[in-house]
């Protein structure tokens, strides 16, 4: 389920990284740039929401809450 | 200035904001050497000081670029230079966050297991931490700090990643209004920007202060106070100078600035916002879950 998680995160760098091309390439006329942040949203919220869902169902584990050094 | 061909490049007269900025990061960073390494440093001035120069230049430079550019005195060669800027910006920004992301992967998947006897570490291990069991989190063998407790992710950070998240999408409903030419709809989500961003760092003070008082987690509990720390308070700093930015581009969008198809400013603003998210669900994952 690790993978899902990566995934999502690289297609949301990879849409971040297009709105950036668009932005610089651009005269502002485009409407590249808005898109490509428009679907980095969209990603980002699914990625949420899968991470809630992961946690629920115990497919990711976590660190916390432990005590250390015991 | 007489406005400019299309091929003229603009030199602007006496740019003094870039070395008032210098002065201001020098001044800044005096102050947190300061603060961290005196037994008693007191309320940090210096650092107080460093801030209001940095404060003071980003007025001061905004205000003088917000004016030369409704004046009209920039043309496409000035256009493509702050793309440029914008691009150069981002890639030092990129370097800064892989710096720190890359020092949290370091240690917890060679430093600690190393020190735990894995792989060449075996010797090290016995020999010099003997009984250590390198386990992330951790303060390393010599126990930096003494005993703490981490942030549960599923508190207040999750709270505040649903926070940036509806940022992310009041401002992009934004961008989408301007292009729309619908000004007032830009107006009341750009607002709801700054309040969500506001809010977010509201609570990253407060986990902070549950860190320091109750779990006795601070900047000095070893490796994982100082990657805790450092990835997330600087991620803090970069809200805090995105939700500074938004509102100065909120006030230029009140006052009838940028157009439907000509509007860097706001558009350059909203990438970083975009890309401190982005940060933000990194942190979330790699830094409170995982």
């Amino acid at each position: 389920m690790k993978y899902v998680i990566v995934i999502l995160l690289l297609f949301i760098i990879f849409s971040l990284g297009s709105a950036m091309f668009y932005l610089v390439k651009g005269q502002g006329k485009s409407q590249n740039t808005v898109r490509f942040l428009t679907v980095r949203v969209v990603l980002s919220v699914l990625l949420f929401l899968f991470i809630i869902l992961a946690a629920k169902m115990g497919w990711i584990e976590t660190h916390s809450p432990h005590f250390l050094n015991p | 200035m007489s406005e400019l061909s299309k091929d003229q490049y603009y030199v602007p007269h006496l740019a003094k904001w870039p070395i008032v900025g210098s002065i201001g990061l020098t001044v800044t960073v005096l102050g947190a050497i300061n603060q961290l390494n005196s037994e008693n440093p007191g309320t940090p001035w210096v650092l107080y000081l460093g801030f209001a120069i940095i404060l003071l230049m980003m007025f001061g430079w905004f205000g003088e670029v917000i004016k030369e550019s409704e004046d009209s005195l920039y043309n496409t060669q000035v256009d493509t230079s702050f793309r440029m800027g914008m691009i150069w910006f981002i890639f030092s920004e990129v370097m800064f966050f892989a710096a720190f992301f890359g020092a949290l992967f370091y240690a917890r998947n060679f430093s600690v297991p190393w020190l735990g006897g894995e792989g060449t570490g075996l010797s090290t291990n016995e020999v010099l931490w003997n009984g250590y069991e390198g386990v992330w989190p951790t303060n390393g063998p010599a126990d930096m700090g003494g005993r703490f407790e981490i942030i549960d992710p599923y508190h207040l950070p999750l709270v505040n990643t649903l926070l940036l998240l509806a940022s992310s999408v009041t401002i992009t409903i934004a961008h989408h209004a301007l292009r729309a030419n619908s000004r007032k709809q830009t107006i009341i989500w750009l607002i709801a920007t700054v309040l969500l961003g506001a809010t977010f760092l509201f609570y990253q003070v407060e986990e902070y202060v549950e860190a320091y008082t109750h779990l006795n987690l601070t900047l000095g509990s070893g490796i994982y106070g100082s990657t805790f720390f450092m990835l997330t308070g600087f991620h803090g700093m970069h809200v805090t100078l995105g939700a500074i930015m938004i509102t100065i581009i909120t006030i230029r969008v009140i006052r009838g600035h940028f157009k439907p198809e000509s509007h860097f400013g706001f558009e350059a603003v909203a990438w970083y916002w975009h890309f401190v998210d982005v940060v933000w669900l990194g942190l979330f994952i790699f830094v409170y879950i995982i």
